[in-house]
């Protein structure tokens, strides 16, 4: 558990010397530009080929055959029936009977699988393999588990309590309140949803094998193919060019269903496609898990929290944990945590938008709010009296101030929205951190050929952040180009090795090693142009498509022209990631305002406004698109999304997109992005800093809106009704 | 024209009924097979491959499918026109959104079989050549798009809602496109692309 005051202090500001060559420029080009996704139109016409869309000749397609029960021994599986099917070529078994790893313990928990030459065959031939059950009893409802009334599933019991953390004195703490609240604040399990569902196709060529797949890590998933399927790294190549939306879940292992592709493909001897369906996306591939606090806090009279204890826990599905990070932010002296993981049987948790965040966000954030109020101050000021103190990488107090006076924060009347009728508005505030730093090895090829083609080449992969579009902006802005002249090869491993694209790190970690690459790309070209200038290479500049003494632009040539000097072997150079061109850590905060109808219990947000810090601005429009995205991320987080089970069952009720519910445009408010540059820390990653704040921001407007404090989420219209229909009685 | 298609409906469903295998016992409950052949001159086709003659962005494709085979498979998988996507595979997140005849439609949850005759869009025949058509421009322009897998449906949505009203609202921009889903979260810059497109041309 990340302990905040950590890492607020460790930041250093980019260090590469100012006067380096690799130093970010201090009057960039296009670096920090609008600049257009280069991939847009491959986008808009349906030319960019997804993983989903991959054929390739002789190619079957697979379908798994998943455990219906939450928990049970699988007894036999008979694939007989499956095999003589029309067009069956192979079919496994995942879940031997005769192993030890004969349990399933979650809805959809992987069984077997079957490839035929139509996914409609394989469809009859999945429903075909016989499998017997024996169920077992499961536990899937936490309270139940908590409480010690549910079977005892998992070694060690359904529960696993964790070392409680503690610091400074919590007795003198409550001591010195002059309020102390207990309340129990609690967030939903949710479910990633990925447009493009996880998949693969997988094709060998004797013992080599190549992967297309929808995933977040090429590197990790040519070495996890490798591993798991005991042949050589560099017998495996994946290429992944689109992918459908990662947002945690495609990040850590090509799952049993990458597996079971390639098992089956090699089975067949042909290539085989396995692309999840809705439901087993919703069951199999990962979750949010839940979170609930219940704490005991105390605010002296004059706005300090004085004291904070706080029990904690959450299901992370079945063995996995559910961690979040409490208090947020908040600088609270004396404080105590205990934690416990509940295991249910359900699907596990995977890294899902800033891991945790969100979870200790919404449990903090509701917090303040009560507290705020039991002193009758604002909750801006509330917030800035209990931060730690401003630094590069903490400047909500700054942001705070800004964003209420933008927002229009001293109109916001006090809790509880006294307008006759049934419409009520209200608005909240909520602030965010996450690390987002950089690491390597993230090695760049830089390519110059004599036609004056530039070719930018890594194995990173672009989720849609704008990787893509990333690498062209910081080449071109490294050689006085257009990004339309830099040619990006990224999304295959042949590539080489980058990380895997998770915690908001591709940017930090891809960003430098591409500059120093063109930077030493650009110092051999300029080597090969100075003798026909009768200039040093040294004195040579290259800016607005040219390459011209730096005292001197006339004294130059177009870079075509530079380039025709270059001969017949290319200009290759190398760069990796260097430490002091990317830091970590952002801030921000976010201001929300809703109309709830008292009536209906509908919430309608109708304004967000972001301000959000991420170092160095590579590419604006992109930034920009993350904000928007975080946020509507948080949103759906906060008044739709909801995995429901079925109590008795323990299955999932809406294991598809009519009943998970998702925004649609009508659901989207006015959203006003705000981001704040500090080019001198270097690039910091933003896929996920704007995805925390919002929800507890909404949460709070409904309070704010209705004088009702909403503890949980998703505020649904019958979970407001509730909560309105509770309060006065 | 719209004899055959009636006729082809009408043992299309049989069909589908029969090799889904949802029930041999209820579709006899409705109208037995042995009538349904009767009642029409047309032979049995199915429930294997049968030839189905399709009109996608203006050139015709044959091909031998399952009657089973939506509009939506039958294209990406047999006829490699893959610009438009599968996402929940029920109609709720429209990424499989074309335009079929001047309306659109999920053509996940449409049979293939069914659309014969028809004039179907897709996609992948919206730009001419290398000139964008001025919705997908659009979405260029105002980065309405990230992971880009919801975007062919968007497009065809925001296509056919312009074509229907050229000087669209804010609130039918709205309406017209809550049939579809953006996990990313790029709502807003597709209003903004979609507003800015006015009587086809872009404002």
């Amino acid at each position: 558990m990340a302990d905040f005051d950590d890492f607020l202090d460790q930041d250093a500001p980019a260090s590469v010397p100012p006067d380096s060559d690799f130093a970010w420029p201090a009057k960039p080009s296009v670096l920090g530009t609008r600049v257009k996704r280069l991939d847009g139109p491959d986008k808009v016409t349906g030319r960019a080929k997804y993983t989903f869309d991959i054929a390739r000749p002789r190619m079957l397609y697979a379908r798994l055959v998943r455990s219906p029960y939450p928990h049970a021994r699988v007894v036999s599986v008979d694939l007989s029936a499956a095999n003589r099917m029309p067009g069956v070529k192979a079919a496994l078994v995942w879940k031997d009977p005769a192993s030890q790893n004969n349990r399933v313990m979650f809805q959809g928990d992987e069984v077997a699988g079957v490839a035929a030459d139509t996914e409609e065959h394989a469809i009859d031939a999945a429903r075909a393999i016989k499998v017997e059950y024996e169920i077992q009893p499961h536990v899937t409802i936490e309270e139940k588990a908590l409480a010690g009334t549910a079977p005892q599933v998992f070694t060690g019991g359904n529960v696993r309590a964790g070392q409680p953390q503690q610091s400074g004195d919590l007795a003198a703490g409550f001591q010195a309140a002059a309020h102390v609240i207990e309340e129990t604040y609690a967030t939903q399990v949710i479910t990633h949803t990925c447009m493009e569902s996880h998949g693969t196709v997988c094709e060998w060529d004797g013992d080599k094998l190549t992967a297309w797949i929808s995933t977040q890590g090429i590197s990790g998933a040519r070495e996890n193919f490798a591993s798991a399927l005991g042949i050589p790294q560099a017998n495996v190549r994946v290429i992944c060019q689109y992918m459908g939306g990662g947002f945690g879940s495609k990040a850590l292992s090509v799952g049993a269903e990458g597996l079971m592709c390639a098992k089956l493909a090699k089975a067949a001897n042909a290539p085989v496609k396995l692309m999840l369906d809705r439901k087993e996306e919703h069951l199999a591939t990962g979750n949010r898990p839940s979170s609930a606090s219940r704490i005991k806090a105390g605010v002296s009279a004059d706005g300090l929290i004085t004291a904070f204890d706080a029990e904690t826990w959450g299901t992370g599905g079945a063995g996995a944990t559910a961690g979040f990070p409490l208090p947020y932010i908040y600088r609270i002296s004396n404080r105590r945590r205990a934690h416990k993981d509940v295991f249910t049987n359900t699907g596990q948790q995977r890294p899902m938008r800033a891991p945790g965040h969100p979870q200790g966000s919404f449990n903090t954030e509701i917090m303040m709010d009560e507290l705020a109020d039991k002193v009758q101050m604002d909750p801006v000021e509330f917030r800035i009296r209990n931060l730690p103190p401003e630094a590069p990488n903490g400047m909500w107090a700054s942001y705070l101030r800004e964003g209420a006076a933008e927002f229009g924060w001293n109109k916001r009347h006090a809790t509880g929205d006294k307008t006759p009728g049934p419409l009520k508005t209200g608005m909240g505030v909520s602030i965010n951190t996450w690390g987002g730093g950089g690491r390597g090895p993230a090695r760049a090829h830089c390519e110059i050929t004599s036609d004056g083609a530039v070719v930018m080449r890594l194995g990173t992969q672009d989720l849609g952040t704008g990787t893509r579009t990333l690498v062209a902006v910081i080449t071109a802005d490294a050689l006085g180009l257009q990004p339309s002249q830099v040619r990006p090869e990224i999304g295959d491993s042949l590539s080489g090795v980058s990380p895997m694209s998770g915690g908001s790190t591709t940017a930090a970690s891809i960003s430098p090693g591409i500059r120093v690459a063109a930077v030493n790309a650009l110092h051999m070209l300029k080597e090969k142009v100075a003798p026909s200038l009768n200039a040093s290479a040294a004195s040579l500049v290259a800016s607005g498509g040219r390459i011209h003494v730096q005292d001197d632009p006339s004294k130059g040539m177009s870079w075509a022209d530079a380039c025709k000097r270059i001969g017949p072997q290319p200009i290759v150079a190398e760069g990796d990631w260097k430490p002091n061109m990317s830091s970590s850590t952002t801030s921000g905060a976010q201001f929300a305002e809703v109309t709830v109808d008292v009536e209906t219990g509908i919430v309608k947000a109708t304004r967000i406004l972001v301000l959000q810090d991420c170092g160095l601005v590579v590419s604006r429009l992109t930034a920009e698109s993350q904000c928007y995205g975080g946020v509507i991320g948080s949103l759906n987080f906060a008044l739709f999304e909801d995995r429901i089970l079925d109590r008795n069952t323990g299955q999932m009720v809406n294991p598809n997109m009519e009943w998970y519910l998702l925004a649609g445009m009508s659901d989207i408010p006015k959203i006003d992005v705000r981001l704040k540059d500090q080019p001198e820390r270097g690039v910091i990653g933003l896929g996920e800093p704007p995805t925390v704040a919002t929800a507890a921001a909404l949460a709070l407007a409904v309070r704010n809106a209705t004088g009702v404090t909403m503890r949980s989420l998703p505020l649904t219209p019958a979970r407001v009704l509730g909560a309105l229909r509770q309060s006065k009685a | 024209m719209a004899r055959k298609d009636e006729s082809q409906r009408g043992f299309s469903r049989r069909n589908f009924l029969k090799t889904t295998g949802v029930v041999g016992v209820a579709a006899e409950a409705v109208v037995k097979p042995d009538e349904a052949v009767a009642q029409s001159s047309t032979p049995v086709m199915g429930p294997g491959d049968v030839p189905v003659r399709l009109n996608v962005n203006g050139k015709q494709i044959d091909l031998m499918i399952e009657p089973r085979v939506t509009l939506l498979d039958a294209l990406r998988t047999r006829a490699n026109l893959t610009g438009n996507k599968r996402g929940c595979d029920r109609g709720a997140c429209g990424a499989c959104t074309m335009i079929v005849d001047g309306r659109t439609v999920y053509s996940c949850s449409t049979l293939a079989i069914e659309v014969q005759g028809k004039q179907i869009r897709t996609v992948d025949g919206l730009a001419n050549g290398n000139q964008l058509h001025p919705v997908q421009q659009a979405f260029c322009d105002k980065d309405a798009l990230m992971c880009g897998f919801c975007t062919p449906g968007f497009i065809m949505a925001s296509v056919g809602l312009l074509e229907k009203h050229p000087n669209a609202t804010p609130e039918q921009i709205k309406k017209g496109l809550d049939g579809n889903i953006c996990r990313c979260g790029t709502f807003t810059r597709i209003f903004e692309a979609v507003s800015s497109v006015k009587g086809g041309q872009r404002g």
